[in-house]
């Protein structure tokens, strides 16, 4: 008896440490939401799937307005998910948040978030912001662009040369040729980097190689453009459900996300390209030496296409506020400040790796745009500013469908599946246009 | 009032913050849940109307959330016989005295007192198929000749590995509630069987095991409606693909990725029931009380 003794000490001591952690947990939630209640107009919480800016810079903001900036960065999925219960629970938990391309019509129908067109004037912004226009849905500014960014293909050139190739391929079918001969040179067994893992990461990867083939995946009515063999999306769908299977890419990513991609196949050179790459990556990952082995040899390249060079998806990112938030005046200093033109620059490296916001891909302003010309600071700011130009197009023709994260979950899941062998890309494509149907139908 | 009454007013009165605590919290969001389960609720298309059993049509016809109930049907299996049997077989060994029990039973008490998410964040280190510790391990002994995608390709062998992370969660807890049983057991029954001649196996099978059943029945229960709301560990180690998802992923999927507020009460409405019923019955199927067994 002596042991069922030991054994029930045991059990109570944890049951009341479990007893505690739940405690403290609560006493955690408890304090977390009276932080949160008591957030008075000198604070705000700002939350975007991004890193903080310097902390000297946000210093200089509260000394400028005396608002204090506590800044939480999730991961982007995550975020949309926390956005979406937050507004759904009517529960506060940001006064500025991040506002995704791809969610405009949602909030726009939804109301989780403030039109921002009383607050600034959209008139003049857009001669400055190129992809304003992709934050509009039915005349209402959902968020303010705080970054240009589109995917890109980027390569390691130094592998590509040990191939003995150092003009680039302009179509997919070169290319393919091109990363098979790069594999075999280089001792990689998969040497394209494309994601997989049911995240939006692959709905957009398919939205950009649909681009590269020449068109988009709905037409300007919101209806299916992808289920005819011949359609781009349809191609662009079994080009990368082949090139997954054929080895091409590495088999882990079916379980990866991009970000792990980026950080650690292209930056530790175990792949030689990535096609659904942000612009930005070289700067901000590639060329850092404490994280890459592969820094000054990667290079944007203009997307292969089916016939030539592609188009580019644009997705910059958006920032707004939340019809939770506490402190709407504070939020919308702040997002004034963080999208200046000179703040633009300096996130985008005018004032130094110092100050650089990591990750951060270009800025939403031609304005900072011309400051770092000027400075000549940005790396091929040519190849980007053609990019940008000349093939960086929207995923949908119509803006992001109210429902597209509906689409997007069926998207990923889909290719995933098909990538996996769990179903044809011809079921895979019937899946994806039946819920489309369905979406629509439903209004 | 008199001293009679105080007395039988006292418990109600005693225990009343408790009914409240858990009225609040449990039965009337579950309320709320049931009546919902019947609403056409998304924030994309406001009003919420009544569809009647509109919800539960959509999931049935759902083929993805068909897949989910078969491989949560897989997921309870191995979760409750792999932390039953382990549970056993550990209680068993610690029954023993050895040297340094203390810190084995202490270590072994680990994974249960980690957070799930932690937990699947270590093994989706371990099964990493780059740089995991398993590919690395079978590839050194020569049990693989190259490096493996363990998770997403082939589904029962991910069904397998994810709940091979709960049952390494999970079996600690009924490992201490079985020892628990074993110790409570009198050693005379066990010397009166080996003057009998009983054997250790006989010994266990004839006395320990009929004895413990009622700690076999909380265990199995424990692990069932553990098993049957696996969550965190299939979206931390296979994302939402429907290769591997759950039901309980699913209802998150439905809720949160879709938007589909009354899909997901219907969805959790159906886990609710299905946990209850399966309870029930693992514990009229295991449950015997000591002078019954």
């Amino acid at each position: 008896m002596k042991n069922l003794g030991t054994v029930s000490r045991w059990a109570g001591a944890l049951v009341l440490s479990a007893g505690l952690a739940a405690l403290t947990a609560a006493c955690g939630s408890t304090s977390s939401g009276s932080s949160a209640t008591s957030s008075s107009s000198s604070s705000i919480t700002v939350a975007v799937a991004y890193p903080a800016p310097p902390k000297a810079l946000l210093a200089q903001f509260t000394k400028q307005t005396g608002i204090k900036v506590t800044w939480v960065n999730i991961g982007w999925d995550d975020l949309q998910t926390k956005i979406a219960a937050a507004a759904a629970a009517n529960t506060y938990f940001a006064d500025a948040a991040d506002v995704d391309w791809s969610k405009v019509g949602e909030y726009q129908k939804t109301g989780w978030f403030y039109p921002l067109n009383t607050y600034f004037n959209v008139t003049s912004l857009k001669s400055d912001m190129p992809q304003l226009n992709t934050f509009i849905s039915d005349n209402q500014l959902m968020g303010m662009p705080f970054d240009s960014s589109f995917l890109v293909t980027t390569v390691n050139t130094k592998d590509f040369a040990k191939a003995g190739i150092t003009t680039m391929p302009t179509t997919l079918a070169g290319f393919t040729a091109a990363l098979k001969k790069v594999g075999q040179v280089n001792g990689m067994a998969s040497p394209l980097d494309i994601h997989f893992a049911t995240a939006e990461g692959l709905s957009t990867c398919w939205y950009q190689m649909t681009a590269a083939f020449g068109g988009q995946v709905l037409t300007a009515q919101d209806t299916p453009a992808f289920t005819s063999p011949s359609s781009p999306g349809y191609q662009a769908m079994a080009w990368m459900v082949n090139a997954y299977k054929s080895g091409l890419v590495p088999k882990a990513n079916i379980n990866e996300s991009d970000y792990q991609g980026f950080t650690t196949e292209m930056a530790r050179n175990r792949v030689a390209a990535e096609m659904c790459d942000y612009s930005g990556s070289v700067a901000s990952i590639y060329n850092v030496p404490s994280t890459s082995s592969v820094v000054n040899d990667t290079e944007y390249i203009p997307t292969p296409g089916a016939t030539g060079v592609g188009h580019n998806v644009a997705n910059p990112d958006g920032i707004g506020i939340p019809k939770t938030a506490k402190n709407v005046a504070g939020a919308v200093k702040f997002i004034e400040w963080f999208t200046n033109t000179e703040n633009q620059a300096t996130w985008a490296g005018l004032q130094g790796a110092n100050n650089v916001v990591s990750t951060f891909p270009l800025p939403a302003r031609l304005s900072s745009f011309t400051l770092m010309d000027k400075a000549g600071n940005i790396a091929q700011a040519g190849q980007l500013s053609t990019i940008l130009q000349a093939h960086a197009q929207a995923p949908f023709p119509n803006g992001a469908p109210p429902w597209y994260v509906q689409f997007s979950a069926s998207v990923q899941t889909n290719i995933h599946e098909a990538a996996a062998g769990q179903e044809t890309v011809q079921q895979a494509v019937n899946a994806i246009a039946a819920q489309v149907s369905q979406l629509k139908s439903a209004g | 009032m008199s001293a009679a009454r105080r007395g039988r007013v006292l418990p109600y009165l005693l225990l009343s913050p408790l009914v409240v605590f858990i009225g609040a919290l449990s039965f009337v969001p579950t309320a709320d849940t049931a009546v919902e389960a019947f609403f056409r609720v998304m924030p994309l298309d406001p009003p919420n109307r009544f569809i009647g059993l509109g919800n539960f049509r959509a999931l049935f016809a759902d083929p993805t959330i068909t897949i989910s109930w078969v491989n949560t049907a897989a997921y309870v299996v191995i979760g409750v016989t792999a932390s039953v049997v382990l549970g056993t077989a550990i209680a068993v060994a610690l029954k023993q005295r050895f040297r340094l029990r203390g810190v084995v039973l202490a270590l072994v008490i680990l994974p249960w007192a980690l957070p799930a998410v932690v937990e699947a964040v270590i093994w989706s280190w371990i099964y990493n198929p780059t740089v995991g510790v398993m590919n690395s391990a079978l590839h050194s002994t020569h049990v693989i000749g190259g490096y493996h995608v363990w998770l997403g390709l082939d589904r029962w062998l991910t069904i397998l590995l994810i709940e091979i992370v709960q049952v390494w969660q999970i079996t600690p807890l009924s490992a201490l509630i079985i020892l628990a049983a074993l110790q409570a057991i009198p050693l005379d029954l066990y010397e009166a069987a080996r003057v009998d001649g009983a054997g250790a196996v006989q010994a266990f099978r004839r006395i320990s095991l009929p004895l413990i059943r009622p700690a076999l029945a909380v265990c199995a229960v424990e692990a069932l409606v553990l098993s049957l709301n696996i969550f965190d560990q299939v979206y931390i180690l296979n994302g939402i693909a429907p290769l591997g998802s759950s039901v309980m992923l699913q209802t998150y999927v439905t809720t949160f990725e879709n938007l589909n507020f009354g899909g997901g009460y219907a969805l959790s409405l159906l886990v609710t029931l299905a946990t209850a019923v399966l309870s029930l019955a693992a514990l009229a199927l295991i449950y015997r009380r000591p002078e019954a067994a």
